[in-house]
This record gives structure tokens, C-alpha cells and sequence, in this order.
């Protein structure tokens, strides 16, 4: 079902893309609840369990009452979404003691900043996803070990045919269409933007991983950059 | 030899790119650390590039839907609440009863209802009044509770007159210059700000027109510490000091 045009790339030192197979989101959702939190799970009414995929709009008052300081919202959402934040922790960082490390930075950060959520400037699963994310490349960042050398072929495309399960209406319309406006970008754009995502690579990195002058890479996706933003507002 | 491709190569030849490439280049993670920090310094200080970087999250929060989810470690709950200077662990069992909070709640909502009769019992009764004002001498309360379970302001919401009445129990400030704003938060959405209330003395706020429908049953008066420049906040910066929900207009 998900083919697989990933290309050498962004696999070289992840674990995590779209290896789950057939199995359903809510076995694997309850798969995961079991084997992780038996005490929260006891402590949680039924009544606001939060499925954090099926039901995104019901983050957003989640968040609402995690800015009020409940500290029971605040472990409802952290049951809800610390497998999505962790995932996207791991993307950033290959080692898993520091991506438990931004882990934590990012669920400190969203109990801090939950009260300057907006849901009129943000979805809530952007929100959070971004927190996890930046929390993730500013330890990347702080501690440049673990660089990542794997050599970028600009003229392999690493599009992503997938057809990905829609999991609501608004952000299976969004995906769509950020992957229409990525595929009109030339071969070199794209994979260059992908795996710049993806591995939150610096520019220096980009350039020696690509085999390409620095001056080249910043143009080639400041370039793409632009024309993605033109695409996504026409 | 030397040349062109080493001249395009400099980096110091590349006019810096604009607000909107350089919001989208942070979201990508291109940048080092040291463009990061500035960056970062950038968002904090300038609404408007910060709502860049809102734009292209939003759109490359995308890329990520579809990503497998990983169990978080069964220590990073715990360590987080040590973090948050929270107990580690939690009494299971019936929470409602178990909980301190809700105790302390209970205690300082029974405390405002004795201090808010008292001040209804003060209001002189004139002889003859109109059905409507008598309406207002039974305004409902809303009581707005610190963290620490007592009591920081009781609000009266006067909805015909648009106007909210803060009573605090007198307490000091942080000391840093910061005071005490007022927000409503209306159910599900972000705080809006009613602007200053007093630490001190019973201050009555004038709600602007466009936010006297958020005041509603379901809704919550939120008070945070700001910076007095600049009131009232387009959103809050500062620690909750005290929060009630509206439970009835």
C-alpha cells in the first residue's frame, strides 16, 4: 500500500518511515497504550481519552485547558500525542537518549506556551508537531556529533508516491496539497528541501553531502523556497 | 582557476534573503546555530516574522501527518513532571476525592461565596427601583483561584453594562515592574485581553463591545503577570496567577 520511492536519503539513519505495514492506526494506537502507560491509562477517565489522529479538532480545547494550568489536560495530551512528538524527535536525532531529552523539552515548552496557542493561526497538531521538531534541531544543533554524512544524489528523486491515509479531511487536503506544489519543483528542489526537512540539515551540510558549491545549494532551495510559497497561496 | 565557482561559492556574496525565505529556512532546519539563535531572538521580538514562521509550519507540518508514531520510553513521564517540579507520583484511585486541588477549590469557592454575600448584603437598598436593577444586586461570581488553591479576585460580570467588576484580595506583585492583566478565554479558543486589573483595590473593567459576547457561561477569566507597556496584549506572555471558569451569567 505505501510504495516505497524513498531513495537512499533521509532512510540512511532512520527507523521510522512508514514501516507499520497493514496494521490498522488504532491497533497500533492501542497497541501502544497498553504497553506504555498502564498507571496513566488508570488515572485517565474513559470519558476524555483523546484519540490524537481520529480526532485532531479535539486538541485545540485540550491545549485551551492545558493554558488554564490542569495539569490532568496536560496528561491527556501528553498520552495523546508523545508517540506522534516522539516520532518526529527521532527523525532529527539518531541517538534515542536525546531524543527522550527533546522529548521532554518539547512537553515543557508546550506546558509553558500552551496559552499562546491559537487555533486561528495554527492547527493543533502543526503546533505541537513544530515545538518537537525545534526542540529536537536545537540539541542537534548544541551537540554536532552525530553527523550525518550520507552523500545526497541531486539527480535521484526522492518524490513520495505514498498514498497516505487520510487522517481527517483537512490535513489530507493539506498534504495534498503541499505535495502537488513540492512536485512542480525541478528534481534538484525537491530532494534538496526533502531531505533538508527530513534530516534537518544545515545548508554546509546539504552543500558536502550533495557535492555541491554552498552558494549553490542556499540559491537552489531559497529558489524553491519561493516557489513553493507562490504555489501554496495561488 | 579561481573563479567563478569559488566567488559563488562565498557565502558573503548572497544578499541576505528576505523575511519570508528566511522564516521558511528556519522551519526547514537549514540554518546553523548561530543564524538559529538570531532567528529565534527574531520570533520572540517581531509578531510579523513570527506569523511567517506560523505559515510555513502550518504547511510543512504536512510532510509530517503520516509519520509513524513511536511509544514514548516509560521514564520520560515521570522525569518530565520532576521537570516540572510536579510530585512524581500520583495518588491512584478515585481522583476526584484524592485530589487536593479540588479540595482546596471547594474550600476557597465556599470562602468567596461567604465574601461575596457579604458584599451583596452591603449594597444599600433603595425603596424603589426599577425589576431590572433589582436584577443586579444578585449579579453571579465568578471566583478566580491561584494555583495554590486560594482565592485571587472575585469577578462580578454586569453583561447589560458591559462592564466586569474585579474585586482581589490585596497581594503583591512579582516586583519585577510586571502587573496583573485580565484575559477571557472563551471555551476551546486563545485568551483575549481585557487589559489591567488591580492587585489591590476593586477596579472595574470596561469590556470593549467586540468581546462582551466571550463573556459567557463556559468561558474562563484567566489573570497573568505582563509588562505594563503595551496593554492590553494582542496574547499573554507571562504565569497564570489566578483563573475561574464562568459558570453562570
Amino acid at each position: 500500500m505505501h510504495s516505497h520511492v524513498v531513495g537512499n536519503l533521509y532512510c540512511t539513519r532512520r527507523l521510522w518511515h512508514k514501516s507499520s505495514g497493514e496494521q490498522g492506526w488504532l491497533d497500533r494506537q492501542r497497541g501502544k497504550g497498553d504497553s506504555t502507560f498502564p498507571s496513566i491509562g488508570e488515572l485517565l477517565s474513559v470519558s476524555i481519552e483523546i484519540d490524537s489522529r481520529s480526532n485532531v479538532a479535539a486538541l485545540a480545547p485540550l491545549l485551551a485547558r492545558v493554558a488554564l494550568g490542569e495539569r490532568a489536560a496536560f496528561e491527556t495530551l501528553y498520552k495523546a500525542t508523545s508517540g506522534m512528538l516522539f516520532a518526529i524527535c527521532l527523525r532529527v536525532l539518531a541517538d534515542r537518549g536525546e531524543a527522550e531529552e527533546a522529548l521532554q523539552d518539547a512537553f515543557v515548552a508546550i506546558w509553558n506556551k500552551a496559552m499562546q496557542f491559537d487555533p486561528a493561526r495554527a492547527s493543533a497538531n502543526a503546533w505541537l508537531g513544530s515545538i518537537a521538531r525545534h526542540r529536537a534541531i536545537d540539541r542537534l544543533r548544541a551537540n554536532s556529533t552525530g553527523i550525518n554524512i550520507a552523500s545526497i544524489d541531486l539527480a535521484e528523486s526522492v518524490v513520495d508516491e505514498s498514498v497516505s491515509p487520510a487522517d481527517s479531511a483537512q490535513s489530507a487536503s493539506d498534504k495534498a496539497r503541499l505535495d502537488d506544489c513540492m512536485r512542480q519543483l525541478d528534481t534538484r528542489r525537491q530532494t534538496l528541501i526533502r531531505t533538508a526537512f527530513f534530516d534537518a540539515a544545515t545548508y554546509d551540510e546539504l552543500a558536502r553531502r550533495a557535492q555541491a558549491p554552498l552558494g549553490s545549494v542556499k540559491s537552489w532551495i531559497r529558489r524553491g523556497l519561493l516557489q513553493l510559497r507562490e504555489c501554496l497561496e495561488s | 582557476m579561481s573563479t567563478s565557482s569559488d566567488r559563488f561559492d562565498d557565502d558573503s556574496t548572497s544578499p541576505p534573503p528576505s523575511d519570508e525565505i528566511r522564516a521558511g529556512e528556519y522551519v526547514l532546519g537549514v540554518l546553523d546555530s548561530f543564524e538559529r539563535r538570531h532567528t529565534q531572538a527574531r520570533i520572540a521580538s517581531e509578531p510579523t516574522f513570527a506569523r511567517l514562521v506560523d505559515e510555513w509550519e502550518n504547511d510543512f507540518a504536512a510532510l509530517t501527518i503520516d509519520i509513524v508514531e513511536v511509544a514514548a520510553p516509560m521514564q520520560v513521564w515521570p522525569r518530565l513532571r520532576r521537570r516540572l517540579g510536579w510530585p512524581v507520583a500520583e495518588a491512584v484511585g478515585p481522583r476526584f476525592w484524592n485530589n487536593a486541588g479540588f479540595w482546596r477549590g471547594l474550600t476557597a469557592f465556599a470562602a468567596a461565596a461567604a465574601l461575596a454575600t457579604f458584599f451583596i448584603n452591603r449594597l444599600p437598598t433603595p425603596t424603589e427601583r426599577p425589576a431590572t436593577e433589582e436584577k443586579q444586586t444578585t449579579l453571579p461570581v465568578t471566583v478566580l483561584v491561584r494555583d495554590d488553591g486560594s482565592t485571587g479576585w472575585i469577578a462580578s460580570i454586569d453583561v447589560t453594562r458591559g462592564k466586569l467588576l474585579m474585586a482581589p484580595l490585596p497581594h503583591a506583585l512579582a516586583g519585577d515592574g510586571r502587573v496583573d492583566e485580565l484575559w477571557i478565554i472563551p471555551a476551546g479558543k486563545a485568551p483575549l485581553s481585557l487589559g489591567y486589573v488591580s492587585n489591590e483595590k476593586a477596579y472595574t473593567v470596561a469590556v470593549p463591545p467586540a468581546l462582551q459576547k466571550e463573556l459567557i457561561a463556559g468561558a474562563t477569566l484567566a489573570v497573568t503577570l505582563e509588562p505594563q507597556a503595551g496593554m492590553p496584549h494582542a496574547a499573554p506572555t507571562g504565569p497564570i496567577v489566578a483563573k475561574g471558569g464562568i459558570q453562570k451569567i
